[in-house]
């Protein structure tokens, strides 16, 4: 309880200390909420962007990929012949290997009964050319069940003319991305040719265009329906290329994709290793905020340190008599350490009020993009982690600074000064 | 009854060289006395005056005040004792400039914390009224004359009820007026309300009119 009423005492001693200085107390807290806004100003906006970022782009990219690709041998046929000489075999070709996935089919459906997927999607997909009049355009055809690549991908969200249906009703029907569309001028309705790497050719017709945002893949992309691309390339209908599938949780994708290659001896890559570009970026904006918000909440730091130790220097009386008084070192160091903590948690708390005000501004405009079709006002998250970490940053920092002004004061020996 | 019992003290200043302040200074203080020390500048009277205060505590020998050994105590005990038992005048008032004349008298009484504010408040009243300065009550203490501050520094060192009052020239900085009014004060407390009161002065007419002189000629005391 005497602890207590020594504090109290030396918070009211703190603040007469800063009503006689209001304006440079002001100031100090100035500091410290300006710094704490522009953290959460910033952490807010950028994470708003990252996240939509993801978002568009991990849409487009399935949790987890099971796929075959073309390898170099191991090891090359004379070594198995003859093992424990010497072979040397000079520019070994590459493995001809199927692109298919063996017994594709019967493990799309497997998977389907594992409870930790959500969805799953078996597709064909391949290189081909499409040509209208004299332009040729290099893409890639996607051979999908709708039902199933929806599931996943949300195609119908994407789409911008016409319809999937009806790529499993009308036999060569194509629904192409809005860049090839446009590069090939072509709308719903017309035809085109395509041909497959083999050389075989097909004429289609555009059922549907579609928008993903990603202009790699709006521009070269088309997807077909499963039988039709199996058709063009020329394979039973157990062929399939690719094995797509969503997780209820993304985060077991790396482990679960570890799995599954061993099981099927397939090739796999996961979201995390498919857009290890974007999350390390991700992870660099943050890194630059922090260090942004770190140097201005150091300035504001400096700010009440040189406040509070020239306050110190003109108190040097009051602390010796304060001390004669009775005043332990103990009290002295609480009257300006509360002077710090007040304007810390003051600043601080102005700081999250008006930063979330500015982030809450900024989302409420308007924002177009040819780009990012599905953003209309700019990205903000308003995630309550940033809140606390800035707050904690605040009071740390002000804690920190008035700590060692406050020790000095504590020190001070009250002889010298009323010796005069 | 001795207050204060002072034996074979030795201290020693060590800026710039090592010196020897006081040399064996061994003294006692009577309960209620009112006793000056006088000496030149450099004789050591400060240096014995905050020694006794407990704010100094770098010496050799025995200091005991009320029956305690104040050698070898920690901050926070001293500060606690000074709290309680010693109320301090000073040459330069040194009241807090931005506080209240009341709050100024308070302030100690609330660190103490033995009665609530309420009643701390109506005993400062009672005490400005004695020294007669409870017009200026509710004025900031920087805005009241040498004389009358003085006053108000006396109210603020009797408002915890202390065993000794320590002044360090409580009138050096007076004109001769108001240093009478100061000293008749001293002499009123020590008489009436049997206030011990040990003072440090260079003033040889108020030494005189004390009850005790501690005369101190390089570091020793002088008798």
């Amino acid at each position: 309880m005497k602890i207590f009423t020594n504090i109290k005492l030396a918070a009211t001693i703190a603040f007469t200390h800063m009503r006689a200085r209001l304006k440079q107390t002001v100031i100090a807290t100035a500091g410290v909420t300006f710094g704490i806004t522009v953290f959460i100003f910033m952490v807010s906006f950028i994470q708003g962007s990252n996240d939509f970022v993801q978002a568009v782009a991990f849409e487009q990219s399935p949790h987890l990929r099971l796929y075959n690709e073309i390898q170099t041998a191991s090891s090359n046929v004379l070594d198995r012949a003859q093992p424990g000489t010497i072979n040397m075999v000079s520019h070994v070709k590459p493995k001809d290997i199927l692109l298919s996935l063996k017994d594709g089919p019967q493990i799309v459906q497997a998977l389907q009964q594992d409870p930790r997927v959500a969805a799953v999607s078996g597709s064909v997909s391949s290189q081909v050319f499409y040509r209208l009049g004299s332009s040729s355009i290099n893409g890639t055809i996607n051979g999908i069940r709708f039902e199933q690549e929806n599931a996943l991908f949300n195609l119908q969200a994407k789409l911008v003319d016409g319809s999937f249906r009806e790529l499993s009703t009308l036999p060569n029907s194509i629904v192409v991305g809005v860049g090839l569309a446009k590069r090939l001028n072509v709308k719903t309705g017309d035809h085109l040719e395509v041909t497959t790497e083999k050389g075989n050719n097909f004429s289609v017709k555009v059922v549907g265009i579609f928008k993903t945002g990603l202009t790699d893949i709006d521009k070269q992309q088309s997807y077909a329906s499963l039988n039709t691309v199996q058709r063009f390339l020329e394979v039973p209908v157990s062929y399939i290329t690719d094995i797509k599938i969503k997780l209820h949780d993304m985060e077991l994708a790396p482990a679960m994709s570890k799995e599954l290659q061993a099981k099927y001896s397939f090739h796999g890559s996961d979201w995390k290793q498919d857009n290890s570009a974007l999350l390390e970026g991700d992870a660099l904006r943050k890194m630059i905020v922090y260090g942004v918000a770190v140097t201005i909440l150091l300035v504001a730091g400096f700010g009440i340190f040189n406040i509070l130790t020239m306050m110190i220097y003109e108190k040097m009386k009051d602390i010796a008599i304060l001390k004669a008084m009775g005043f332990s070192d103990a009290d002295i160091r609480w009257i300006f350490l509360i002077q710090a903590l007040i304007i810390g948690i003051t600043g601080a708390l102005m700081g999250l009020v008006f930063g979330f005000l500015a982030a809450y501004g900024i989302s409420k405009m308007p924002y177009k993009s040819d780009v990012m079709i599905t953003l209309d006002h700019l990205p903000v998250s308003f995630s309550a982690v940033y809140y606390v970490t800035g707050f904690t940053f605040g009071i740390l920092t002000t804690t920190l600074a008035g700590y060692l002004p406050s020790r000095k004061a504590a020190g001070v020996d009250p002889i010298t000064i009323l010796r005069g | 009854m001795n207050l204060i019992e002072v034996r074979n003290i030795n201290k020693y200043f060590y800026q710039p060289t090592k010196m020897q302040v006081l040399t064996d200074v061994s003294l006692d203080i009577e309960k209620g006395h009112f006793v000056s020390i006088t000496g030149k500048s450099g004789s050591g009277k400060s240096t014995l005056l905050y020694l006794l205060s407990t704010m100094d505590t770098a010496s050799e020998g025995s200091i005991r005040i009320n029956g305690e050994e104040m050698q070898g105590k920690r901050n926070r005990w001293l500060a606690d004792f000074r709290n309680h038992h010693i109320g301090f005048v000073f040459q330069f008032h040194y009241l807090l400039p931005e506080f209240s004349v009341l709050r100024n008298v308070m302030l100690p009484a609330l660190k103490l914390a033995r009665y609530a504010p309420e009643e701390i408040e109506h005993r400062a009243m009672d005490l400005l009224k004695l020294l007669g300065v409870d017009v200026q009550a509710s004025k900031r203490a920087s805005l009241l004359s040498g004389g009358q501050q003085q006053r108000v520094a006396i109210a603020r060192a009797l408002i915890n009820e202390p065993l000794i009052i320590m002044g360090d020239e409580p009138t050096g900085n007076l004109d001769s007026q108001n240093a009478a009014i100061v000293f008749d004060l001293f002499r009123q407390l020590s008489s009436e309300r049997g206030q011990t009161i040990l003072t440090v002065t260079h003033d040889d007419d108020f030494a005189q009119r004390s009850d005790k002189v501690i005369h101190l000629v390089d570091g020793k005391i002088a008798n």
